[in-house]
């Protein structure tokens, strides 16, 4: 027996079919409706913590429920302001290493007590995006979804099919799109839960996205 | 459906937070009696009117709340984050 084999990494979400990415087990399906549900969850999840109004803030670019796409020499970023004194960097499959490091820098300066864990398996990650995403989510969280209310941009964490979930508005090429973040082990039940709330609006699981051009600052 | 304004989060379904009781000074322990222990951890004046209570976030910012409640109405009067409060009685 072999124990060279370079290690596959999982998303608690089961990919059927299956295909390999980056190292990560995802789906093979491409999708040909327009409302879609993705497993995002390889890409590289780096939790920061500082004081809420402190030179952190400051040196991140970002505060709490607002989103900013960066480029902080590990590749793209997603910064989300995820809770007071709590941002969540996204990046691509397999920067994690490199990401924690770039914000360890650049946190470094402040003086401040932070810390930077990488939490890129310990978490899950999807993607609802297309025209019925906003009517998909309604149906499972309580949260005012209008353009008024929570535009592109916008991060929040809220209770969604009763699971304490990170959601954030990240539109892409200007359709309507969500980021869901939550703890790996609910992951599979809140994908099945908004495949289930999304039955009658036609959603389709497709392929791993990734983050996405997107905008700039938001 | 009963609505906490949270002011990090804005108003949210009181689902999302843990109730933590009323709110109080906490004894010092180097000085307190056992008995008064027990008074402040498990005896409560349960007041019909408004009543100071802690409210943890539990799904929205994880933050500690001090809630002006009315019990009978469940009228909010007041909502504030407990380290602002902390920091403000510490002065």
């Amino acid at each position: 027996m072999s124990d060279t084999a370079a290690p596959l990494a999982r998303s608690p979400i089961a990919p059927s079919p299956a295909t390999v990415l980056d190292g990560w087990e995802v789906s093979a399906r491409a999708a040909t409706g327009a409302s879609t549900l993705s497993d995002e969850t390889p890409l590289a999840k780096v939790l920061v913590r500082a004081p809420f109004d402190g030179a952190g803030r400051e040196a991140l670019g970002v505060g709490f429920g607002r989103t900013l796409r960066t480029d902080l020499g590990s590749g793209a970023v997603l910064l989300v302001g995820s809770a007071p004194g709590e941002w969540l960097a996204l990046g691509a499959p397999g920067t994690a290493p490199a990401l924690r490091t770039a914000l360890e820098e650049r946190l470094a300066g402040t003086g401040e007590l932070t810390s930077v864990l990488d939490l890129t398996h310990g978490r899950a990650l999807v993607r609802l995006q297309g025209p019925a995403a906003t009517a998909v989510l309604a149906g499972v969280c309580a949260i005012d979804l209008a353009d008024t209310v929570t535009p592109d941009g916008t991060a929040l964490r809220t209770s969604v099919a009763a699971v304490v979930t990170d959601v954030v508005r990240d539109d892409v090429a200007g359709v309507r799109s969500y980021l869901l973040h939550c703890e790996r082990s609910s992951g599979q039940y809140l994908w099945d839960a908004l495949l289930d709330a999304g039955s009658r609006s036609a959603v389709e699981v497709t392929g791993f996205r990734g983050l996405g051009s997107g905008g700039t600052a938001r | 459906m009963m609505l906490l304004p949270c002011p990090w989060c804005g108003p949210r379904n009181a689902g999302e937070f843990k109730y933590a009781g009323e709110g109080g000074a906490r004894p010092d322990p180097a000085t307190t009696t056992p008995e008064e222990w027990r008074r402040y951890l498990y005896f409560h004046a349960n007041t019909r009117g408004w009543v100071t209570e802690s409210w943890y976030h539990g799904a929205g910012c994880r933050r500690w709340l001090v809630v002006e409640r009315h019990t009978l109405t469940h009228e909010v009067r007041e909502v504030r984050d407990a380290v602002q409060v902390a920091r403000e009685g510490a002065r």
